[in-house]
C-alpha cells in the first residue's frame, strides 16, 4: 500500500463513496417499488459491469499520469470489425484475433504517440479517437449497427451465461478486476506505472524504461477495450458503433474519479474502481426507474463528475508546490 | 532601553492535521533590525514566517504588529501592513519584464508601457540596483531576480521583509551582493528577518539571532553574544565538533585508482562547451563551480539525462570504451547514477514509502529483476539501507515526503546506491540537509570512496568541496577550466578560477 497519510486521505474518499452508496441503496429501496428485487439487482450488475471493466482498463492509464480517450472507439470498431468478418464468413476464432490484433496495434500507436512524439496524452487520445470512429465507420465497419447472426460457439456464453446465479458479465468483471491487481500491485510492471505517475522525472532518472511503459499502459487498455467490447457484443448480440460518439467515456472517467484514483497519478488501486463502479450504477439505475430522461442523466452525470473532479483536485493536487502546503 | 517590537508572537502554535509544527513560540522582530532564524530542517522556521506573512495562520496565540493583535488571513492583508516575504522560489513572473514584474497587480485600465520603464528605471537607481528593467525576468539570475523581488517588497512599502533562505541557490558573489543589499535595506529602516542554514551569514549580518528546535524557539539574543558552537548546539541540542567542516589537507589524500570515466570535448548547446575531464575510482572528485557554470548540467550529460550535442559533442569513455546515453536508463544499466540537487521535483517519490522509493531504484537497474515484485525482499532492502544510512523515520509506512530534509537526501542516496554503480554524481549533496545529517552525509560519501567507487562531488559551498575532494576542479563558462590538489587549494584560489 502507498504510505499511510495519503492511504487515510483516499480511504477517507472511499469511505464516502461507500457511504454515498449505502444511502442511496436505502433511499432507493424504501422509495423505488421495483428496486429492491433480486431480478433488479442482477440487472444492475450486469448493467455496470461493462462501465467497470472499461473503468478497469482506465485506471491502468490514469494511475500512470496518462489518460486515454479512445478506450470507447477501440472497443466499438476491434469487436465490429471482427463481427463483420465473421458474417462475412470467416471462421469466428480467426475474426476475434484480428479484431484483437487491430486493438493492440491501435494502443501501440496511441502509446508511441504519447511515449515516444512526447504529445499531451489528452490530446494524443482525443485526436486518435477521432481518427478511429473516422477511419472505422469508413473502412471497418460499414453499418452504424452489426447484428450478430449465426453460431458464435461457446463465446455466447460470456454475454449470456451465469455462475452461480451471477451473470457471465458480473463474474467477467470481477475476474478482470483481480487481474488488474495482481498486475498493478504485485508486478514489475505496475510498480512502474506507479512511480511513472507519482513523479516521472525521478522514474526517469533512476532509470525506469518510461517510454516502453508507457506503450504498455495504452497497449493494456486497448487489450481491455477489446474484452469490454466482446463480452458487450454477447449480451446483447449486437455492435452499435454509434457509441463511439457517444458520452459513455466521460461515464469511464467518472468511475474511476469518484472512485478516488487522483488524476494526478500515482495513486489508488482497483478497489477504487469497484467503490466507484458500484455508486454509479445504483445511480443509473435509480434514475432509470424513476424514469428519468437520458439527456437530464446526462446533466446529472456531468455534474457529478465536475463535482468529483473538483474534489480530486483538492484532494490529490498534481502542482508539487501546492500539495507541500503542510510542509513544515 | 526598551525598544517596543514591531512585531510580536505571543505563544503562537500551529499545528498540521493535529501534529504540532511550533509550539508557544515567543519571538520578538525589533524595529529596523537583522534577524536571522536559524533551526534544523523541520524545526518551524518556515511555519512561523508564515504566519506572520499571512501565508498560513495560527492555530493558537496572538501576533502583534506595533503593539496592535493583527490576524493576517491572505499574504495581501500582511502585506497591506508592510510585512512582505520573499519565498525561495520566486514569484515573479518569467515571460515579463523586470518592469511589469514591479508593477505587476497595479495597471492601470490603459497600460502605458514607456511610462512603467521610466517609472522602473527611476525606482531602481533609487535602490542602487543594477538591474536591466526591458530585461525578462527569465534571463535573469538568481540573484538578480531576488533583487527585484526585493525591490518590488520595497515599493509596496513593506516595513518588514521576510526572506525565506534567501541564499541557498545564490553562489558565493551573489551572496556578498544579497548582504549589501540586505545593509541597504536596514539603512532605510526596514526590519529583516532572514531564515538560513549558513551559520557563518547568521554570524555575520544579522543583528539578533533566533533558534528554533523541533517547533520551541530555544534561544533568541543579541548576535554578538554567539559563537559557531553555540549555535550549533541549540540547533542540535548537542555539541558537534568542528570537524564537520575542517580542510582536507591534514588527511591522507586517496590515490587515484583507475581512469573509469573519462569526458573529452562534451557539448550540450550553450551550456557544456567542449568540456574535457577524468574520473578515477577510490577518490573523490571535487567540482566547485557558480551557478550558469554548467557544472549540473555536464554531470546530468554524461549520466544520459540530456542529450550532448549531435554533431561534435565530443566523447564519453567509460572504462575505455566509448559509450553514448539517449536516456538515463543505460547510464543506470553501465552503473553512472546521478544524485540530484533537487530531490523533491526529480529525487523521490513522494507519496511512496522509504521501502518503495528504494526497491522502485532496484527493479529500475535490474538488481531486482524479478516479474513480480516481492515485498519480502522489499522490506528487508528497506531495513538494511535505513541502518546503512540511518534513515530515521517515524514509522516504516511514512512516506518519503514526511520525513526531515536530511532524511529524504539519505533516502535518494539510498536510491542511488542500491543500483550498485561504479560512478556515483552527487549534485550539491547536502543542500537543504540539517547539519547533523550532513556531517553524516560526508562521512557516507568518504566511505564510499574508501570502497573504491568512483565519486563526483558537485558543490557551490567551499567548505564542502575542501573537506570532501582528493582532487578539485573548477567549472566556469560550461567547461573545466582549472585543476587543484588539496594540498594547494584554498577558499581564494578556487574562487578566483572560478569568477575569471
Amino acid at each position: 500500500m502507498t504510505a499511510h497519510q495519503k492511504t487515510r486521505l483516499s480511504l477517507n474518499q472511499e469511505q464516502m463513496v461507500l457511504a454515498i452508496s449505502g444511502a442511496l441503496f436505502v433511499i432507493f429501496s424504501l422509495t423505488l417499488d421495483s428496486f429492491f428485487q433480486v431480478s433488479n439487482l442482477v440487472s444492475l450488475l450486469q448493467n455496470v459491469s461493462m462501465l467497470g471493466i472499461l473503468a478497469i482498463g482506465m485506471a491502468g492509464v490514469v494511475i500512470g499520469r496518462g489518460i486515454d480517450l479512445t478506450m470507447v472507439a477501440v472497443m466499438v470498431f476491434s469487436t465490429g470489425w471482427s463481427f463483420v468478418l465473421f458474417t462475412g464468413g470467416m471462421q469466428i476464432e480467426l475474426a476475434l484475433l484480428l479484431g484483437l490484433l487491430l486493438a493492440l496495434a491501435i494502443g501501440t500507436v496511441t502509446g508511441i504517440l504519447v511515449a515516444y512524439v512526447e504529445i499531451p496524452d489528452i490530446f494524443a487520445t482525443l485526436a486518435m479517437a477521432t481518427v478511429i470512429t473516422g477511419l472505422g465507420r469508413f473502412a471497418l465497419v460499414p453499418s452504424d449497427n452489426i447484428f450478430i447472426s449465426g453460431d458464435v460457439g461457446w463465446l455466447a456464453s460470456l454475454g449470456t451465461g451465469s455462475v452461480a446465479a451471477l451473470p457471465m458479465p458480473v463474474v467477467l468483471f470481477l475476474v478482470v478486476a483481480c487481474a488488474a491487481f495482481v498486475g498493478l500491485r504485485l508486478t514489475r510492471y505496475g510498480a512502474f506505472v506507479y512511480a511513472i505517475g507519482d513523479n516521472p522525472m525521478a522514474s526517469r532518472n533512476s532509470g525506469i524504461p518510461i517510454r516502453p511503459i508507457k506503450v504498455l499502459m495504452y497497449s493494456s487498455s486497448a487489450f481491455i477495450a477489446f474484452c469490454a467490447g466482446l463480452i458487450m457484443a454477447m449480451t446483447v448480440s449486437s455492435v452499435n458503433t454509434k457509441l463511439a460518439s457517444s458520452t459513455m467515456i466521460y461515464d469511464i472517467i467518472l468511475v474511476v474519479v469518484i472512485g478516488g484514483i487522483g488524476l494526478a497519478g500515482g495513486k489508488g488501486s482497483v478497489r477504487n474502481v469497484l467503490s466507484g463502479t458500484l455508486l454509479i450504477g445504483l445511480l443509473l439505475n435509480g434514475m432509470t426507474i424513476m424514469n428519468i430522461s437520458y439527456s437530464a442523466q446526462n446533466i446529472i452525470k456531468s455534474l457529478i463528475l465536475l463535482l468529483a473532479i473538483i474534489v480530486d483536485s483538492v484532494l490529490n493536487p498534481r502542482d508539487e508546490q501546492t500539495s507541500q502546503q503542510g510542509d513544515i | 532601553m526598551q525598544i517596543s517590537p514591531l512585531i510580536e508572537m505571543r505563544s503562537v502554535t500551529k499545528e498540521y492535521r493535529g501534529i504540532p509544527a511550533i509550539r508557544n513560540v515567543d519571538f520578538k522582530l525589533l524595529p529596523g533590525e537583522v534577524h536571522a532564524l536559524l533551526g534544523e530542517n523541520g524545526a518551524g522556521k518556515s511555519t512561523l514566517t508564515k504566519i506572520m506573512a499571512g501565508v498560513t495562520q495560527a492555530t493558537a496565540g496572538e501576533m502583534r504588529l506595533d503593539d496592535k493583535a493583527v490576524s493576517f488571513a491572505t499574504p495581501g492583508e500582511a502585506l497591506a501592513e508592510g510585512v512582505a516575504m520573499v519565498f525561495q522560489e520566486t514569484s515573479l513572473v518569467p515571460s515579463m519584464t523586470v518592469a511589469q514584474n514591479l508593477f505587476l497587480g497595479e495597471e492601470k485600465l490603459f497600460n502605458r508601457l514607456r511610462g512603467i520603464y521610466i517609472a522602473a528605471q527611476q525606482f531602481m537607481q533609487s535602490l542602487n540596483f543594477q538591474v536591466d528593467p526591458w530585461a525578462d525576468v527569465a534571463t535573469l539570475g538568481a540573484a538578480k531576480k531576488q533583487m527585484v523581488e526585493i525591490a518590488r517588497a520595497v515599493r509596496q512599502k513593506a516595513r518588514v521583509i521576510i526572506f525565506d533562505e534567501p541564499t541557498a541557490t545564490l553562489t558565493p558573489e551573489e551572496k556578498r551582493h544579497f548582504f549589501a543589499l540586505v545593509r541597504d535595506l536596514k539603512a532605510r529602516g526596514v526590519a529583516v528577518i532572514f531564515i538560513t542554514h549558513a551559520l557563518e551569514e547568521a554570524l555575520s549580518i544579522a543583528d539578533r539571532i533566533s533558534v528554533l528546535r523541533d517547533g520551541e524557539l530555544v534561544i533568541s539574543d543579541d548576535a554578538d553574544r554567539f559563537d559557531r558552537d553555540m549555535i550549533v548546539q541549540a540547533m542540535v541540542g548537542r555539541s558537534l565538533s568542528d570537524e564537520l567542516y575542517h580542510s582536507h589537507g591534514e588527511d591522507k589524500i586517496r590515490p587515484p585508482g583507475h581512469k573509469v570515466l573519462s569526458v573529452q570535448n562534451l557539448s550540450m548547446s550553450k551550456i557544456v562547451k567542449n568540456n574535457s575531464f577524468s574520473v578515477y575510482g577510490g577518490q573523490v572528485t571535487g567540482i566547485f563551480g557558480l551557478i550558469g557554470s554548467g557544472r549540473s548540467e555536464t554531470a546530468k550529460v554524461v549520466c544520459g539525462i540530456y542529450k550532448r550535442d549531435f554533431f561534435h559533442g565530443g566523447e564519453v569513455r567509460l572504462e575505455n570504451k566509448p559509450v553514448r546515453y539517449r536516456t538515463p536508463r543505460p547510464a543506470v544499466m553501465d552503473g553512472i547514477v546521478y544524485v540530484t540537487e533537487d530531490r523533491k521535483i526529480e529525487g523521490f517519490y513522494e507519496s511512496m514509502s522509504i521501502a518503495e522509493n528504494i526497491h522502485r531504484a532496484a527493479q529500475a537497474a535490474n538488481v531486482s529483476p524479478g516479474l513480480f515484485v516481492s515485498y519480502a525482499e522489499m522490506k528487508a532492502m528497506a531495513a538494511d539501507w535505513s541502518d546503512k544510512l540511518n534513515i530515521r523515520a517515524i514509522d516504516s509506512d511514512a512516506s518519503v515526503i514526511e520525513l526531515s530534509g536530511g532524511n529524504q537526501q539519505k533516502v535518494v542516496i539510498a536510491r542511488a546506491l542500491v543500483q550498485k554503480p561504479k560512478v556515483v554524481f552527487f549534485d550539491e549533496p547536502t543542500r537543504g540537509v540539517d547539519v547533523g545529517a550532513i556531517s553524516e552525509i560526508h562521512q557516507l560519501i568518504n566511505d564510499l570512496a574508501e570502497q573504491g567507487i568512483a565519486i563526483v562531488v558537485i558543490s557551490s559551498y567551499l567548505p564542502e568541496i575542501l573537506n570532501l575532494s582528493d582532487r578539485i576542479l573548477v567549472s566556469r563558462g560550461g567547461r573545466i577550466v582549472e585543476e587543484f590538489t588539496p594540498e594547494e587549494a584554498t577558499e581564494e584560489r578556487i574562487m578566483y578560477a572560478a569568477v575569471h
